[in-house]
């Protein structure tokens, strides 16, 4: 077993992950009101959940995001829901902390295994 | 790519609503000007917003790793193709021959409804912000 093992991997890709995701959602709500603007989102769960099935590597693993064209929620064809996009943006937001927390704890674990603290 | 790109993006949201409110504001301020800059009555004006191209130099860094995030920007200042506002008021210095003053095609009822709804999209540009900058600063905790 190596010093980065799949847990510390996979906790690394989804952070990048959930920050892509952040910057996508935020893209949204400044394009709330630019008309014809589809909403952009990436489902990074799915990615990650599916590379590690396969077996890809996690440390190169990419996430494409996506156009969501088949909503339009407003009459000059913007497709962005601000009450929406805004609750996602704090999911997320959350997510993201625990990750963090997670990645720190970790860290520390090892830190106190190789006598650093 | 990164978070900053995050911050980036709610900046230019802020921006953008920033300039439809002072736009708004300046359509409020002539709802009664019978002359604007040409002589003829003040036009309403609108902010066309579009999805930012990506032509700065940060943007064409980040295009590198495929970022298809660019944030909002500007398309142009219209103004509003609606009809005047005709008025009997024959005292006016700038009534016609009939006795009608052109007004500007402004409705203070419909700039209000976009004062706010900038209002209220520019507070969510800035919860983003904020949102973006608690997780960074919570990244960087990882490093103490």
């Amino acid at each position: 077993m190596s010093l980065f093992d799949t847990t510390q991997l996979s906790l690394e890709a989804a952070l990048r992950g959930s920050s892509l995701r952040q910057t996508l959602l935020t893209d949204n709500l400044a394009n709330v009101n630019t008309p014809g603007y589809q909403r952009k989102d990436v489902d990074f769960h799915a990615a990650l959940a599916s590379a590690m099935q396969t077996g890809e590597s996690l440390e190169t693993l990419a996430f494409s995001p996506t156009t969501d064209s088949s909503r339009t929620v407003r009459p000059d064809g913007s497709g962005v829901d601000p009450d929406q996009e805004s609750a996602e943006l704090a999911k997320n937001a959350l997510e993201y902390q625990a990750l963090v927390s997670v990645a720190g704890t970790r860290t520390n674990i090892l830190q106190i295994a190789m006598g650093v603290r | 790519m990164g978070l900053f790109d995050a911050i980036d993006v709610a900046g230019s949201g802020l921006a953008a609503e920033r300039l439809r409110m002072d736009v708004t504001a300046g359509n409020l301020a002539n709802a009664q000007t019978t002359q604007g800059a040409n002589g003829q009555p003040y036009r309403r004006r609108e902010v066309v917003l579009q999805e930012a191209s990506g032509q700065s130099f940060g943007s064409i860094l980040a295009s590198a790793s495929t970022s298809p995030v660019n944030g909002v920007q500007v398309a142009g200042i219209v103004e509003d193709p609606a009809p005047a506002r005709r008025v009997y008021d024959p005292g006016h210095p700038d009534a016609d021959a009939q006795g009608y003053v052109t007004l500007p095609n402004v409705n203070p009822v419909t700039e209000m409804v976009d004062l706010i709804s900038a209002s209220r999209s520019y507070e969510a540009n800035v919860t983003a912000m904020q949102t973006a900058k608690q997780l960074f600063s919570k990244t960087l905790e990882l490093l103490r």
